[in-house]
């Protein structure tokens, strides 16, 4: 081939415009767009908020003089500078003032910073911003192109709207149907173990749908203000949220009539696609349709196998399915992760009739060291002004124009009250006092 | 405890029943997806809830593999389940985009629409003639997202993914379940639907840039990567302690209390995050000197592994004597957080859920009534909404073509000749129309 048939390689040619490491020479999405946020020991409004302010949004963090709540969420009670790991990750570029909503004189500031935003995100009980005089219904008068998203598990409307319980993380997955699928059946149905039962996600996985489904929703509403100039009223429950991500639960039920078993790290529509003790850990394999399913038992040296389990509909029979795994295990139990990669890469590449797809059970602490995300800055280092150095993960988009970043991981209580209050109202440091003295900031 | 009064407007503001009634927030974008399983196509279905048009296009015969996806290999009215829920409101196309035709009718749909969803290996699109590089060319406004396990480049490029490895590889499997027990796989394709619904973020963050600047973007999108995004502070906790985050079980070490405990008819979730709730509890348990104990007087304390440990044994003797319907009382009345582990069966039931169009009935005019886990998010003045559930491969080729593309009949009449267009075949399961349909319904300008 001539030369001016062979363009640059594809990865190379996209690297060179999504690179990362460039993201800091180039422009922001959002940084005409204006945030507030004062979600109250609720991740799901920090989550959405990280979004906007990584995407180039002013985010401004509102918190109680005191702080907020979530800022103690920590594991084992772990504070770095008074503050807790979960919230010191999620402080993505955002300012950080404190303001006391209980005062008239705070409802009155936060009146003229929500007049001038164009999105606001609050987790408060449903009707508890209304009744203090800032809710929507109030604020609308004086921003209709406001865009207000208020996060509660049991929403703003519906029978349960008004039950009273607190939105945690927990009760948003479990509620949004998604435990009850999740986690190891017993092996004796009648004698199960504590551990054989219903069970999360290890992450604030609830919060974060809740948080994500915000902020589509949000930027949604930002493209339709675009064109009419009109703000609205969105109503997120981080359960539903989540809920949306269900694989069949209600359809199985409408044609069936029966829920989706809990089966472990089984899938009901796949199998084999699951995880497998081995050698010197745990190793993802599969092989599903009849050709790769082949190609499995190929690489075990296992063509009893196949002969055994034909069709899919073999193979997607519970009892079955625990059959194979116990014949497959043998195999992955007398192979390190390594050889069994190894093994089924070479199949794949010389072979190739169907591919098998292999996968490692990676301890977190083997994800971070691996080098592949920090080519990639899915990990970065960063120095934060404050918190100094530390290990941030980037968003998964690597965006040619607009790529996001994260300029600060998180500020103290209160931290920007001088330049945010100077900024937005005119504060110098003889209204920052008197404001201090009346405890409305 | 709110006002009834603020829950009258704020129905009467959200109400779903006056969703037809309202404009659409995406009315006037379209999308083209050319995307397998779940991860690319959950991205184009959860847009077009907000209103935007997705035309998906698929190989004609065959189409999409996750058409055979169903569990206990069971159809439902001839489709897979596995498919269906994110087949919503697309046009469905079958094209053959490996012909030179075919890439020549999806260049024109692309040169014709805002948004490019694709989740083939790296590279492929480019090999194909119809990657970023060419599609910038003919439409520079376009916003190209491609989503896949490990990107684009780098050194995993090589390697295939599922949901599962995206799972496994970023360490979420492995924080979650019981110590005892093997690192937990979620219920659900968490890496694919997380995954997309980030992935529709980002797609609106380039929207609100292009509504500035009339630019388009290329979005690379690597599932793992966006896992490893929301493990909260795993990463902070092994860079400042040195120490690995193992599995938990059902307990939030970083909220106390936070777990899941068995009452007398069932398993029930008890969670309290200030304070204030912890304090409610207390008061529910009828053990109000706990919230002052200085053991648990402050979440920081609460969270030291001996103090929890005691306190979660507290809560749990509590909870053997009550019934999931007593805590629940409590929760409501007291002000903390709980809840029991829904099925969907509970889901088909719940009037709360039904109210909030989150239990939706599908109105499909050729699949009939169709029961799915529905909106998400309730925008007051651009509701989101499901108009049908799914099509055949294929199903929409002739509307297309001629509503969006201006063909004539006798072209369209040709590239079905000449195998550039086509329909769905009867087997596998899961392609072609449900049984007894009488060759027209549902068909648009039949």
């Amino acid at each position: 081939m001539s030369s001016h048939d062979t363009p640059v390689k594809w990865g190379d040619w996209i690297k060179e415009l999504d690179d990362p490491a460039k993201a800091r020479t180039k422009p922001e999405a959002l940084d005409h767009i204006s945030v507030l946020d004062c979600s109250y020991a609720n991740m799901a409004g920090c989550f959405a908020t990280s979004i906007f302010a990584e995407l180039g949004a002013e985010v401004i963090r509102i918190e109680p003089p005191e702080g907020d709540p979530a800022r103690s969420f920590s594991p084992f009670g772990y504070m770095h500078m008074d503050t807790g790991l979960g919230y010191l990750n999620e402080g993505r570029n955002k300012y950080h003032v404190t303001l006391n909503l209980k005062s008239a004189e705070g409802r009155k500031t936060f009146s003229v910073l929500a007049g001038k935003a164009d999105i606001l995100v609050e987790t408060g009980m449903p009707g508890a911003m209304d009744e203090m005089g800032i809710g929507y219904r109030q604020l609308r008068e004086l921003n209709p192109g406001l865009i207000y998203c208020a996060i509660y598990t049991y929403g703003q409307f519906g029978p349960k709207a008004g039950c009273g319980k607190a939105d945690v993380d927990l009760v948003n997955q479990v509620y949004s149907g998604i435990t009850s699928v999740s986690g190891e059946r017993p092996d004796d149905p009648d004698h199960p173990t504590p551990s054989e039962v219903p069970t999360k996600q290890g992450n604030w996985m609830g919060w974060y749908a809740g948080g994500a489904w915000t902020a589509v929703a949000a930027m949604a509403a930002l493209h339709y203000r675009t064109k009419s100039g009109k703000g609205q009223f969105i109503d997120i429950s981080p359960a539903e949220a989540f809920g949306r991500c269900i694989n069949y639960g209600l359809t199985y039920y409408q044609g069936f009539q029966d829920v989706i078993p809990r089966v472990g790290n089984y899938d009901v529509g796949v199998f084999p696609y699951t995880y497998f003790k081995c050698k010197d850990g745990f190793a993802f394999l599969s092989g599903f349709s009849d050709i790769n399913w082949k190609a499995l038992c190929t690489i075990l040296g296992r063509p009893d196998l196949r002969d055994q389990y034909p069709t899919i509909f073999d193979r997607l029979n519970l009892d079955n399915m625990k059959q194979m795994y116990k014949e497959i295990e043998k195999w992955t139990m007398a192979h390190t992760y390594d050889e069994i990669y190894d093994a089924v890469m070479d199949y794949n590449k010389n072979v190739g009739q169907g591919v098998v797809v292999p996968g490692k059970i990676s301890d977190p602490m083997d994800t971070m060291k691996a080098e592949n995300w920090w080519v990639r800055q899915s990990f970065e280092k960063i120095c934060d002004p404050h918190y100094k150095e530390m290990v941030i993960t980037n968003h998964a988009w690597k965006m040619t124009e607009t790529p996001p970043r994260v300029k600060w991981a998180c500020r103290p209580v209160g931290a920007d009250n001088d330049y945010i209050y100077n900024r937005k109202l005119g504060w110098g440091k003889v209204q920052i006092q008197t404001m201090k003295d009346q405890g409305v900031i | 405890m709110a006002n009834e009064e603020y829950f009258k407007w704020a129905e009467s503001l959200l109400d779903p029943a006056k969703t037809w009634e309202k404009p659409e927030a995406l009315a006037d974008i379209k999308i083209v997806e050319l995307a397998t399983l779940i991860l690319g196509p959950s991205l184009p279905a959860y847009l077009s809830e907000l209103g935007a048009t997705v035309f998906k296009v698929e190989l004609p015969g065959a189409g999409d593999t996750m058409r055979s996806l169903t569990p206990f290999a069971k159809f439902f009215r001839g489709c897979a389940l596995g498919w269906l829920k994110e087949a919503r409101n697309k046009y469905h196309l079958a094209i053959d985009v490996r012909v030179a035709e075919g890439k020549e009718i999806f260049s024109e749909l692309v040169k014709r629409s805002d948004v490019v969803v694709e989740n083939l290996r790296a590279g492929t699109m480019d090999r194909w003639g119809i990657g970023y590089r060419q599609l910038k060319e003919i439409n520079p406004g376009i916003i190209y997202i491609a989503l896949n396990g490990f990107g684009q480049w780098g050194p995993y490029l090589e390697r295939p993914s599922y949901d599962a490895i995206a799972q496994s590889e970023s360490g979420m499997a492995w924080i979650s379940g019981f110590p005892d027990k093997l690192p937990m796989k979620s219920g659900i394709w968490l890496a694919d639907y997380f995954g997309g619904l980030m992935g529709a973020a980002g797609v609106l963050g380039a929207l609100a840039y292009r509504d500035r600047t009339g630019k388009g973007q290329y979005i690379e999108y690597s599932q793992a990567e966006n896992l490893m995004l929301v493990m909260d502070w795993t990463w902070l906790y092994q860079h400042f302690t040195g120490k690995g985050r193992g599995r938990y079980g059902n307990r939030d070490v970083s909220i106390c209390p936070s777990d899941i405990f068995p009452c007398k008819d069932q398993l029930v979730a008890i969670a309290a995050a200030t304070d204030q709730q912890f304090k409610a509890l207390c008061q529910a348990m009828n053990q109000p000197q706990l919230a002052a104990d200085p053991r648990y007087a402050t979440h920081v304390a609460r969270l030291q592994e001996d103090n929890a440990v005691a306190l979660l044994g507290i809560i749990r003797t509590w909870a053997a004597q009550k019934t999931f319907a007593e805590v629940d009382a409590l929760a409501c009345q007291y002000g903390f957080a709980a809840d029991k582990l829904a099925t969907g069966k509970d889901h088909f039931s719940d009037q709360h859920l039904i109210k909030r169009n989150f239990t939706y009935t599908v109105n499909d005019p050729m699949y009939g009534e169709i029961i799915e886990e529905g909106i998400a998010p309730k925008l007051s003045e651009t509701p989101g909404r499901i108009k049908w559930a799914g099509k055949p491969v294929g199903f929409d080729n002739e509307y297309v073509l001629k509503r969006f593309l201006g063909m004539r009949t006798d072209r369209i009449q040709g590239l079905k000749e000449r195998n550039v267009i086509g329909k769905w075949v009867d087997q596998p399961p899961g392609r072609r129309p449900p049984e007894g349909w009488d060759g027209k319904t549902g068909l648009i300008l039949a």
